[in-house]
């Protein structure tokens, strides 16, 4: 521990007085209103359900890689669209991405890497959105597109995500609107690689040139 | 007592009965961690402080059936009530105004400050606090809850609504940030 760390716990703070919140629980008259809300909630779900009976046929298929999950869909929910550079958070040197991630930043020689929420992401040249990260649940995708299982080295599996805009929902942030997408996994990391124009077989290079791994 | 991963044997209990529909074991499990919901949603919200705690503890109250038994209760309370808190800070749109001061020297009563206040001047104790709540909001919140709270990683976590990765990450760069303006 530092002396800065030290000295910031030797800190003793006037808070202002914590209200007795417990004494002042109502939970007995939010408890009786909770059957009606549940019931108004089912009819409501059901009336959805029976509305747009579509929404629930439309969903085509599942995809699971690691921390990606992909549901091929009739049509994408709302999601607006935005640069790839955007809300990519705040820079990070290879010490703090190393910690988030539980390893290196792959490739070692890379650019300005940025992170948020767990995710370490950087811009490669095309331009390419390369975003890597460590813990397993985490993307969900929208897709109409084509989506087909490719294999990217000997033991690593990826998702080729392509045709047509697809929505990426991130931790804690809006949904969005994206490109191609290529997304592969290795035991500890799970890689997404996204370009507008980007091709599978320059995702596929890229790919193994960021495992440092040949084809096959 | 301690039962699963440091956790008092007496607050499983409460949560089991809790769980169950009794009001009167989840009113001595808030009153447990009230006062450190309440400085969490403080250092977010700021006078909303309390709206938020006695909001989030009633959205507790009606999620309890999905709370996992053998998780820890605090992090999970600290978690609602921080995104309730959170809320209430986009809705108004005011930034929370800290307004946290040092301790006086006799608030202990006139007894011996213990060695670590010892070490930071009273001046210098200032100086480190006006330093704190002038970064910005991630760094200030991210060093509040590990420093001043003395959370531990998880509950950070849970209180920043980030993953436990981040939070290290967010206090290192929190602490070179103050290390650079401090100084």
């Amino acid at each position: 521990m530092t002396e800065l760390e030290r000295d910031l716990l030797a800190l003793r703070i006037e808070w202002p007085e914590t209200p007795d919140v417990a004494s002042r629980l109502e939970l007995r008259p939010r408890r009786r209103l909770l059957l009606p809300a549940l019931v108004l909630a089912a009819i409501v779900a059901v009336a959805a359900a029976f509305a747009v009976p579509q929404s629930r046929s439309a969903i085509l298929r599942f995809f699971h890689l690691r921390g990606v999950t992909v549901e091929h869909v009739g049509s994408l929910p709302p999601a607006g669209e935005r640069p790839l550079a955007a809300g990519l958070g705040v820079e990070v040197d290879d010490a703090q991405a190393r910690m988030v991630l539980g390893g290196p930043f792959l490739p070692p020689a890379h650019g300005t890497l940025f992170e948020r929420n767990g995710i370490v992401s950087t811009l490669l040249r095309g331009p390419l959105l390369l975003s890597e990260f460590g813990a397993p649940e985490f993307l969900k995708k929208f897709a109409t597109s084509n989506v087909e299982w490719v294999k990217v080295a000997p033991d690593v599996q990826g998702l080729w995500i392509a045709g047509a805009p697809h929505v990426v929902f991130f931790p804690d942030a809006s949904p969005r609107l994206a490109g191609n997408v290529l997304v592969f996994a290795t035991d500890t990391r799970t890689f997404r690689l996204e370009g507008r124009g980007l091709t599978k077989a320059d995702a596929l290079a890229e790919a193994r040139e960021i495992l440092g791994t040949t084809a096959r | 007592m301690r039962a699963v991963e440091g956790r008092p044997l007496e607050e499983r209990e409460l949560v089991r009965r809790a769980r169950r529909g009794d009001e009167r074991a989840f009113e001595e499990l808030v009153r447990m961690h009230q006062e450190t919901a309440f400085r969490v949603a403080y250092l977010i919200a700021g006078s909303e402080a309390e709206d938020a705690v006695q909001e989030g503890v009633l959205k507790a109250w009606r999620a309890l059936r999905r709370f996992r038994p053998d998780a820890p209760f605090r992090p999970w309370l600290l978690r609602i009530v921080a995104n309730e808190a959170r809320n209430r800070r986009r809705s108004t749109g005011r930034r929370a105004a800290l307004a946290l001061r040092a301790e006086r020297e006799d608030v202990s009563g006139g007894a011996a400050p213990s060695p670590e206040t010892a070490v930071v001047a009273a001046d210098e104790r200032t100086r480190l606090l006006e330093a704190v709540d002038a970064l910005p909001d991630d760094s200030r919140l991210a060093l509040a809850c590990r420093y001043l709270l003395e959370l531990d990683e998880a509950e950070t976590a849970a209180a920043l609504g980030v993953r436990r990765g981040t939070v290290k990450s967010r206090v290192s760069r929190a602490l070179d940030r103050l290390r650079e303006s401090y100084d």
